[in-house]
């Protein structure tokens, strides 16, 4: 395979896949980037932050020029319990100076891939990728196009948590319930002056919200809500392993679908009033996967390399869901690897020289941090148990029917001992929490 | 509101080809069929003479993958063969 048609093919245009081919093109490295969708973006979902910094160092236009949301200046953790609601609002003028937006791909992605088409890279759309198959000096990338077969000499598989290209090529095996999150999210047409009124705004600021607790005692069921410039969006996400028994609907009551617990979620009193509008202007589903450092995945044979979903880079902090930045480094650094194999030659190091500088960088040093956070993440007091002794303690420090008598710290004790909470889960979730942040 | 009322809300450009099949075969030894609750687009619905009490509906499919991991993931269910839409087919997100 001397007469390749490309140095690299990139499969998928997404925030990975277009990183990985844009620092190519620059490069001067021949890259083609494959999408299926008819546009950027249309098959694309997320719901979470972009922490933009990693894309500031290298889109010059980034973030002036790009189509963005709002200006993230504000997170909140709300852990419901019952009526109750226990909240940590945390708000930082300081958090301007970072380039953490919301974003809605349809408009991000196309945008994006239009810079990297004006580095050179050769934008391949309505092509879906059927099999990859490695020969001894080279990728043949099978495509669902007439006479669509594209030889290179290396491929990035940027195509997302459902990996063709992993699943092809033996990287990835069979994934697992209890690595897998399913969500599901509703765009709703709120209005902007309405959303900085509701969510106490200013202009382009925006809010992230995070929600946990409901139904009481359900691990790893949660909830997100995020502004937008007109919209917001407001979802649901859960682990598959809980959604497959949690609950009393479905097939012999055995479980209960995630759009029902979204819509209860919205109806419930506290969160109404963020929430409440008709106009659902787009309903999405996607899973997401929800490894610890300890199983993610393999990630490259030879001259493939996974990136972003498709490797498993997200991380749930709990606090905030990092992903969408974790997928650009990614590509960031098989596009390194490809430039280091364009200069010596020595492409059958590829994947494993992208292994490699990727277990240096921020994102496996980050999973590897919190390696135990998943784990914690999945504890059934978390839901249940902790934001009850929270909202007992709150209870009886405001409420005028409960017995005041008696300092706080004392009056939290009494909440714990009425909680069905031990001692010693007390002390081992304490360690596992601080070990796991 | 519904899911029904919320999935009008999506456009698809509809291939005539299924990216996404069910072996009906598997469905019969299906105790659980947490297909019923857990496809976010209801592409699976209970009928009494499906085989194995299932129907499957490919159209509405939001392309989230999750029926490969619940279903094909386990050996003793594995009624789903699972593959990405035809190039320019499928479901197309406006927002994402």
């Amino acid at each position: 395979m001397t007469d390749v048609a490309f140095d690299v093919v990139v499969v998928g245009a997404g925030r990975a896949g277009v990183a990985a081919a844009y620092r190519l093109a620059a490069e001067g490295i021949d890259v083609a980037l494959v999408e299926r969708a008819k546009q950027p973006g249309m098959k694309n979902v997320t719901g979470g932050v972009l922490y933009g910094s990693i894309l500031a160092d290298l889109v010059p236009e980034f973030p002036d020029g790009a189509p963005l949301e709002r200006h993230v200046v504000e997170h909140n953790i709300k852990l419901l319990h019952g009526d109750a609601e226990v909240s940590i609002g945390y708000r930082d003028l300081e958090l301007r100076d970072e380039p953490n937006y919301t974003l809605m791909l349809g408009k991000f992605d196309r945008w994006f891939v239009e810079r990297a088409v004006e580095q050179g890279v050769a934008f391949l759309s309505e092509t879906s990728v059927r099999d990859v198959t490695q020969e001894p000096d080279g990728v043949v990338v099978h495509t669902d196009r007439q006479n669509g077969d594209i030889e290179c000499q290396a491929v990035v598989g940027a195509d997302g948590v459902n990996t063709t290209v992993g699943r092809k090529t033996g990287i990835q095996r069979t994934m697992r319930n209890e690595d897998m999150a399913l969500s599901v999210k509703k765009v709703i047409d709120v209005g902007r002056n309405e959303i900085n009124q509701r969510f106490n705004l200013n202009s382009d600021e925006g809010a992230a919200y995070i929600y946990t607790g409901f139904p009481e005692g359900a691990p790893t069921i949660g909830y997100f809500l995020y502004t937008f410039d007109e919209y917001i969006s407001v979802g649901a996400v859960g682990g598959l392993e809980t959604l497959s028994w949690l609950g009393d609907e479905g097939y012999d009551e055995s479980g209960t679908p995630l759009y029902s617990l979204l819509e209860r979620f919205m109806e419930l009193d506290t969160v109404r009033p963020y929430v409440q509008g008709d106009d659902i202007e787009e309903y999405q589903g996607i899973l997401v996967p929800e490894h610890s450092y300890d199983t993610l995945p393999d990630r490259q044979d030879r001259r493939v390399a996974l990136v972003g979903d498709a490797a498993g880079l997200v991380l749930n902090k709990g606090y905030t869901f990092r992903g969408l930045d974790y997928g650009i480094k990614s590509g960031l650094v098989a596009a390194e690897a490809a430039i280091a194999c364009t200069d010596d030659g020595n492409w059958d190091k590829f994947g494993q020289r992208y292994d490699s500088e990727l277990e240096d960088s921020y994102v496996l040093r980050d999973m590897k941090q919190h390696r135990h956070l998943p784990q914690f993440l999945k504890n059934e007091r978390m839901y249940g148990a902790y934001p009850g002794i929270a909202t007992e303690t709150l209870r009886s420090m405001y409420s005028a029917d409960t017995d005041a008598a008696g300092l706080t710290w004392r009056q939290a004790y009494r909440a714990f001992r009425r909680s069905d909470a031990g001692v010693i889960d007390l002390l081992k979730d304490g360690f596992r929490g601080l070990r796991s942040l | 509101m519904s899911v029904q009322d919320d999935l009008e809300t999506i456009s698809w450009d509809v291939s005539e080809d299924a990216h996404i099949t069910v072996d009906n075969e598997q469905c019969v030894t299906c105790d659980d069929k947490p297909c019923l609750h857990l496809c976010p687009a209801q592409c699976f619905d209970y009928q009494e003479d499906q085989k194995g009490g299932i129907y499957f509906a490919y159209e509405p499919c939001v392309e989230c993958g999750a029926c490969m991991v619940f279903c094909e993931n386990d050996s003793d269910k594995g009624a789903v063969s699972w593959s990405k839409a035809e190039g320019g087919k499928g479901v197309e997100f406006d927002f994402g």
